[in-house]
């Protein structure tokens, strides 16, 4: 694997996230009780032995840098390779064009540079431990020069609208990329990861650029389709695709079921993120937690259920939480309620303060934001 | 720390004692208090104190507490000046030699003080669970310009004579030493913990290293003979929280002592945090059903039954229906479904089996289990 780099990119819109992703690009958003999303990105990439990793940050790069850092975590703080972090430049001779293609442009001196004759691309909003190492054989075994990687889903409730739907010929040959209107009950979904040679790569970035019919490298591969071999492979375990409040909300909950926590945690090696020192976990006499993860660093008195406590929350005597995913040290004193809601981080719900969302659009609270009884 | 200090970090112990939880590892390495080792205290103490070079002493079994410690990152020790340095025996052109007591542990690397020329050395132990600031413990010493300045404490007077009893004047200087006493003169204890001029500390330890009756220790051999002599010795009160673990009891109960809502050792508290070796596991679950009281809960446990006033390290799974009263469980145990736990220390990678029971809740015993026996104490 060490034949592959890993190139980490995304182009969510932070617009569909309710205040959450005012400060934080999307694929920083706090998951699974200590983790961001990207953490699970960049792991699988560790652990199926990718040593060279680009995150293209998008703007909002502050938090990426606190929380990546040199990446220390993965072992990505390396002498040789390691971690490399593209913060996007907008005033450069492809400045009137946006998209994900002049951003890759723009670090053609990386690609140039790095010994690796293969990428494997990743959406870090999207969370799926693919084997990387079967699906990197079976790219090279097939002769592709891109393989992309899909999973069948079966939405009936729409829930997966807009998601790319990728359409899948005989022998696993790519027939064509759109987008799911949920006019089937099953769908291919192209889960925005995808192996790459190189040197194909490379030659689609300078071909976009100088013929300018594309911006965005998903459209590249639908116009070079018929210049290009390229096919699929099928990914059969389980997907998380966080495109909005909605999806976020309900993916950290769906941590409550043991098979999805043990094959996003387990499975493959472990998730790796930055370390806060936080001490275990008092549960006081008064407490009483059912059916919920919680993280280290918390004290708890009050009540809590089926729901996402972060670390260093303090949940006061009497407090009741319910579906919930409360962020890092938050605190909720006595007596106060919280109902399906998203608190963000270090937010203060004072005694005996009652919030409560739906299940559909849950309440959230603003990073530091405290809600007291007047 | 403006001045120059470097820290002796002594984690070459055994813990004989301690049983089955020193059988394969120093007794610094023993886990305490849910996520970390005894000596996690001493080196986040040292960190937090700004100390940035200190020298760990190893000598009985320190595979665990090496891979442990590493390069030191969890504690801020991998820097490019200063850092950490693990100081094994090692052999010279006279032959190999094991480290023959705590004072000849520290002369054997004279020259890696040397190298540092410190101002001051201080002497810690790495099987002492307290929270300290060294800053403090150095201005005391400068302010007495003493040559040497033991920490002390006040302990219950039943337990003196397990202790090194300190006499001071009514200026706190040192003007005996009594070695576990029969019937103590106060009950102020030596801690261990010793704030040296290097200069008078370097000559001593070559005056103690020609002594052919003294068996190298600081407090029976070193500090004595200074005394003798005359030198200015302090004593330095320390109040807080302080254990020295010695036996399976002690150890069960300073780990009950985290759960007793008047303890004096904060974990939480922020501004002194106690570093560990971080284990990337994911947040404990706790189940439908479950029933958590009074307890402590480190990562990637797995909560089905019943747990009141318990510590539970890492990775553990605790089935519907087995109940854990007043224990300390190691990481990845397995309690099934049915067992029943009473004042217990569990060692590792322990399973106990459906509806086996472990103690009485009012036995007044403490039971140490591993997967192949159980020791009462």
């Amino acid at each position: 694997m060490d034949r592959c780099l890993g190139i980490i990119t995304t182009l969510e819109r932070d617009s569909n996230f309710g205040g959450i992703c005012k400060n934080r690009p999307s694929y920083m958003l706090p998951f699974g009780g200590r983790y961001r999303l990207i953490d699970f990105t960049i792991s699988n990439m560790v652990n199926h032995g990718l040593r060279t990793i680009a995150v293209y940050t998008g703007e909002k790069i502050r938090s990426t840098m606190d929380h990546l850092g040199d990446g220390k975590p993965w072992d990505l703080n390396r002498r040789i390779n390691g971690l490399f972090l593209y913060p996007p430049i907008n005033d450069n001779h492809v400045g009137t064009h946006f998209g994900d293609i002049a951003q890759f442009y723009s670090t053609m001196e990386f690609f140039d540079r790095t010994r690796e004759e293969y990428i494997f691309l990743s959406n870090p909003n999207i969370i799926a431990k693919l084997n990387i190492g079967d699906a990197f054989r079976f790219f090279i075994d097939t002769g592709a020069d891109i393989t992309l990687i899909y999973r069948e889903q079966l939405d009936p409730d729409g829930n997966l609208i807009n998601c790319d739907k990728i359409h899948v010929g005989e022998d696993n040959v790519f027939e064509n990329l759109g987008v799911n209107l949920s006019t089937e009950k099953r769908f291919n979904h192209y889960i925005g990861m995808a192996f790459v040679k190189k040197d194909i790569f490379i030659k689609i970035l300078k071909d976009s650029i100088e013929q300018g019919n594309t911006n965005y490298f998903k459209d590249a591969i639908i116009l070079y389709k018929d210049k290009y071999k390229i096919n699929t492979y099928e990914f059969k375990g389980h997907v998380e695709t966080i495109r909005d409040l909605k999806s976020f909300y309900k993916a950290n909950l769906n941590l409550l079921s043991k098979d999805i926590s043990r094959e996003l945690f387990f499975q493959g090696g472990a998730i790796y993120t930055k370390s806060k020192d936080e001490p275990s976990t008092l549960y006081t006499e008064s407490s009483n937690v059912q059916n919920s993860l919680i993280a280290n660093g918390c004290v708890i008195e009050g009540d809590v259920e089926n729901s996402i406590v972060f670390r260093g929350v303090k949940i006061g005597k009497g407090a009741f939480i319910k579906n919930s995913v409360v962020m890092q040290k938050s605190v909720i004193e006595e007596n106060a309620i919280v109902v399906n809601a998203v608190l963000d981080k270090q937010t203060f719900i004072g005694k005996g303060v009652n919030i409560g969302g739906s299940i559909l659009a849950p309440y959230v609270v603003e990073k530091y934001q405290r809600i007291v009884k007047e | 720390m403006g001045n120059k200090v470097v820290a002796m970090l002594l984690a070459g112990g055994q813990g004989s004692r301690l049983k089955a939880l020193t059988s394969k590892i120093a007794k610094p390495a023993v886990p305490f208090g849910g996520k970390y080792r005894i000596i996690d205290f001493a080196l986040s103490n040292a960190t937090n104190s700004g100390i940035s070079n200190i020298g760990i002493l190893t000598q009985y079994k320190p595979y665990l507490l090496n891979t442990h410690i590493g390069i030191g990152s969890a504690w801020d020790y991998d820097r490019n000046i200063g850092g950490l340095r693990i100081l094994p025996p090692f052999t010279s052109e006279e032959g190999g030699r094991w480290y023959t007591g705590t004072a000849n542990a520290v002369y054997e690397n004279i020259d890696y003080l040397d190298e540092l020329e410190p101002q001051y050395v201080l002497i810690l132990s790495g099987d002492h669970i307290y929270k300290m600031d060294y800053n403090q413990l150095l201005n005391y010493h400068k302010g007495k310009k003493a040559d040497v300045t033991i920490a002390v404490m006040e302990v219950p007077w039943e337990e003196a004579s397990r202790f090194g009893i300190i006499n001071v004047d009514e200026k706190d200087k040192i003007i005996e030493f009594e070695e576990k006493p029969p019937k103590p003169k106060n009950n102020m204890a030596s801690m261990g913990i010793y704030m040296f001029n290097w200069k008078e500390l370097r000559k001593y330890l070559r005056k103690d290293n020609k002594d052919k009756d003294s068996v190298h220790d600081f407090g029976k051999n070193v500090l004595p003979k200074m005394l003798e002599e005359e030198k200015k010795m302090y004593a330095w009160n320390f109040k807080g929280y302080w254990k020295d673990v010695g036996t399976v009891r002690s150890y069960w109960e300073s780990n009950m002592d985290l759960l007793d809502d008047k303890n004096t050792l904060n974990l939480y508290d922020k501004s002194w945090r106690i570093y560990t070796k971080n284990k990337n596991l994911p947040p404990q679950y706790i189940a439908r059903g479950a029933i958590v009281n009074n307890s402590l809960i480190n990562e990637g446990c797995h909560i089905m039954g019943e747990l009141n006033n318990s510590i539970l390290f890492s990775e553990i799974i605790v089935e519907p229906g087995a109940i854990i009263n007043n224990s300390v469980v190691l990481s990845n145990c397995t309690i099934k479904s049915g067992a029943v736990v009473n004042n217990a220390v569990i060692l590792e990678d322990t399973v106990i089996e459906e509806d086996k029971r472990i103690g009485e809740i009012g036995d007044n015993k403490i039971y140490l289990v591993s997967g192949k026996k159980i020791w009462e104490e």
